[in-house]
């Protein structure tokens, strides 16, 4: 039975990745690792070996959908669910996100007290 | 080590405070990308000015909420759709850019209020960043001259930016300048009827109605030109700035907390995706069991409740959390597919407050748990808050001081204590009378709330005493902030009539050494307040 454990964060706002963080670590008890751009996700996502992704959906650069579609040739993302994060939520966005793979999409401003059971819900209706 | 939940409010709030000090340096840099906006000579020059604005925007959008700037980041939200459009179009509503431009540069104001932060260092920064919060802007349409430097006056002292304007023409003036937050009209005024009928409950500016009389009539005008509040006369100015303070606190308010009970996860997830967007904070229970953990972790403000549920009953789940004390101000609502009446009466009847039908559509389920978040915290402050001065009332000051002192003590950190009481103030109610006393003490309230931090305490002890725990704060820090308090309280001119007065306070200021119980540190803040007043009254004496 897998089990979640470490969480990989891609995110370019330092301060949402230090909210971010502190919640899934300290509510979740989750390891967390943040990264500032699609392109340090690549990098460091077999090293970190991740249960669960979150990506934000607009980044400079590579933006969440292209990283998601990177990420796609290094993990398997059946087993390591990716959740979107995002401001704007049109639902055929929402449709859109899920077409590429992300299995939901986490609504921006999140709340830091309920981020990290919104995360263990999402990935108990993967792996429950 | 501290209490894991209190820990993490604290790490949550210094994350915002850092979260405002960032804001305090991109917000002016926005703002001057605004300028370069209006500045732009075409289209060709404004449109990568816009794009460069509009992704600041949606970052607002998406972090401010966050860290518990609500009203900033719906600000942002709503600007930001505006120039997503005008970049979509290839071009800028001429008509519509000026208005875009300033409530650019006004985002800053949204910025200084709300917040869940204050920090923990470095203090004496996070002090002086400080400034006034309540910079809220109001005009008042007042014809009698006494009455209205009066209230203009007493707003200021209660920490508003308050202007009086005698005559319609020159507050219709102020008004296009489109600066105001919020309108006090007397409906006796000459150009009252015509002002209030030309505006609709739709009117963006929040408004106040004082009017002579107080019938049925009046009132039902005062709704229907929009106001949120009326007061009659003779005004008691407290309750006048009560009513503001409210307004602005709804406005500015933290995001309302609601749980979802239901079973069925697709639809509790979808309800929880409207209300998030509408910037609540919202968590689904899908297993009646764990319920009541929900409730002690989550404390939600509104519970929405399935009625058919596999292994207990929404009501029967209503009557389990009724069963506990602490959870009585908790508005129960029933999701329910049952549109048989008199079986959503028998639910009502056990327990719950409200019952909205299944399908609901998502106007009506916001505007459902919206208003009951609303009532259920207007309540909740009206029993827990003093009414005169919106703080902790005795027995809850005194229990926040023992609790940080316990932290104190545990964490190693420094904390102060402080007492405080408003000088000779027997003389201010017998020469003025009680409601002139009155704004004095909610004048020194105001100022406290303002120049201390989020995370400090303050509570009202007695009649004119005041008490307040800073917690991560050396006693020479709290003496120099309750010291600048002080100059500014003895600044204030107040009014009785048409006679003007000043006033003064005597602190005493103690440090906790990491030993003292909160009884003892009680103590020896008062023995310093003595110690002040006895040295001469109007001073802040650190207890040695």
């Amino acid at each position: 039975m897998a089990e979640l454990k470490r969480i990989l964060h891609v995110e370019d706002d330092r301060s949402i990745q230090a909210v971010a963080k502190l919640a899934l670590e300290t509510l979740g008890g989750f390891e967390v690792l943040s990264c500032l751009s699609g392109q340090e996700a690549l990098d460091q996502v077999q090293g970190f070996n991740p249960d669960f992704i979150l990506l934000d959906v607009m980044m400079p650069g590579m933006d969440g959908p292209a990283t998601l579609s990177k990420l796609r040739e290094l993990v398997d993302i059946e087993q390591v669910p990716v959740a979107f994060m995002t401001a704007k939520v049109q639902p055929q966005e929402i449709e859109q996100y899920r077409q590429l793979g992300a299995r939901e999409v986490i609504v921006k401003p999140f709340d830091p007290m309920t981020l990290a059971a919104q995360v263990r819900s999402i990935w108990s209706r993967v792996h429950g | 080590m501290a209490d894991p939940a209190a820990e993490l409010q604290r790490q949550l709030q210094l994350l915002a405070e850092q979260f405002r000090q960032r804001l305090q340096r991109d917000l002016p840099e926005l703002s001057a990308q605004a300028e370069a906006l209006g500045k732009a000579a075409n289209e060709a020059a404004r449109q990568p000015l816009l794009l460069a604005i509009r992704q600041q925007l949606h970052k607002l959008a998406g972090s401010a909420g966050t860290f518990g700037f609500a009203a900033l980041g719906e600000q942002a939200r709503r600007l930001e759709q505006q120039g997503g459009a005008w970049l979509y179009a290839g071009q800028c509503d001429g008509s519509q850019l000026p208005a875009f431009i300033a409530d650019l540069q006004r985002l800053s104001a949204l910025a200084g209020n709300a917040g869940p932060g204050g920090s923990s260092e470095p203090l004496a920064l996070a002090f002086e960043n400080r400034r006034t919060p309540l910079d809220q802007r109001i005009a008042i349409l007042e014809e009698d001259p006494v009455q209205g430097q009066s209230v203009e006056l007493t707003l200021q002292n209660f920490g508003y930016q308050a202007r009086w304007y005698a005559s319609a023409a020159e507050l219709s003036a102020r008004l296009a300048q489109q600066d105001v937050d919020a309108l006090i009209i007397d409906s006796d005024h000459s150009a009252a009827p015509e002002l209030l009928a030309g505006r609709t409950s739709q009117s963006g500016l929040p408004l106040l109605v004082i009017s002579s009389s107080n019938d049925f009539a009046s009132q039902l005008r005062a709704v229907r030109a929009g106001a949120v509040g009326f007061l009659c006369k003779p005004l008691n100015l407290p309750s006048l700035e009560n009513a503001l303070q409210r307004l602005f606190s709804l406005q500015q308010g933290q995001p309302y907390r609601v749980l979802i009970v239901d079973d069925d996860l697709e639809l509790a997830n979808r309800y929880a995706l409207v209300l998030r967007q509408h910037h609540m904070h919202v968590q689904v229970c899908h297993e009646p069991s764990t319920v009541l953990e929900y409730m002690a972790r989550f404390a939600p403000e509104v519970l929405l409740l399935d009625v058919q549920m596999p292994d207990c009953e929404g009501p029967e789940l209503a009557q389990i959390i009724r069963f506990n004390d602490d959870w009585l101000r908790v508005p129960i609502i029933y999701l329910s597919a049952e549109t048989d009446l008199s079986r959503q009466m028998q639910a009502l009847l056990r327990a719950g407050d409200d019952f909205v039908t299944k399908p609901i559509s998502d106007n009506a389920l916001i505007t459902s748990v919206f208003s009951r978040a609303q009532r259920a915290r207007q309540l909740s402050n009206a029993l827990a808050r003093d009414s005169l001065t919106g703080l902790l009332k005795h027995a809850d000051i005194k229990e926040q001081v023992s609790y940080e002192v316990a932290r104190a003590i545990r964490s190693r950190r420094p904390t102060s204590v402080v007492m405080l009481d408003i000088d000779h103030f027997k003389q201010v109610n017998d020469q003025h009378g009680h409601p002139i006393g009155d704004n004095v003490i909610r004048a020194l309230a105001n100022l406290l709330r303002q120049r201390l931090r989020k995370i400090d305490s303050l509570g009202r002890y007695g009649g004119e005493e005041f008490l307040a725990v800073l917690p991560d704060c050396s006693g020479e820090q709290a003496q120099k902030v309750i010291e600048e308090i002080r100059q500014h309280f003895t600044r204030l001119t107040f009014q009785a009539g048409q006679q003007q007065f000043h006033c003064s306070f005597s602190a005493g200021v103690v440090q906790s050494n990491g030993e003292q119980s909160a009884g003892e540190l009680l103590h020896l803040a008062d023995q310093a307040l003595y110690a002040a007043k006895h040295g001469g009254r109007n001073q802040v004496r650190l207890a040695v």
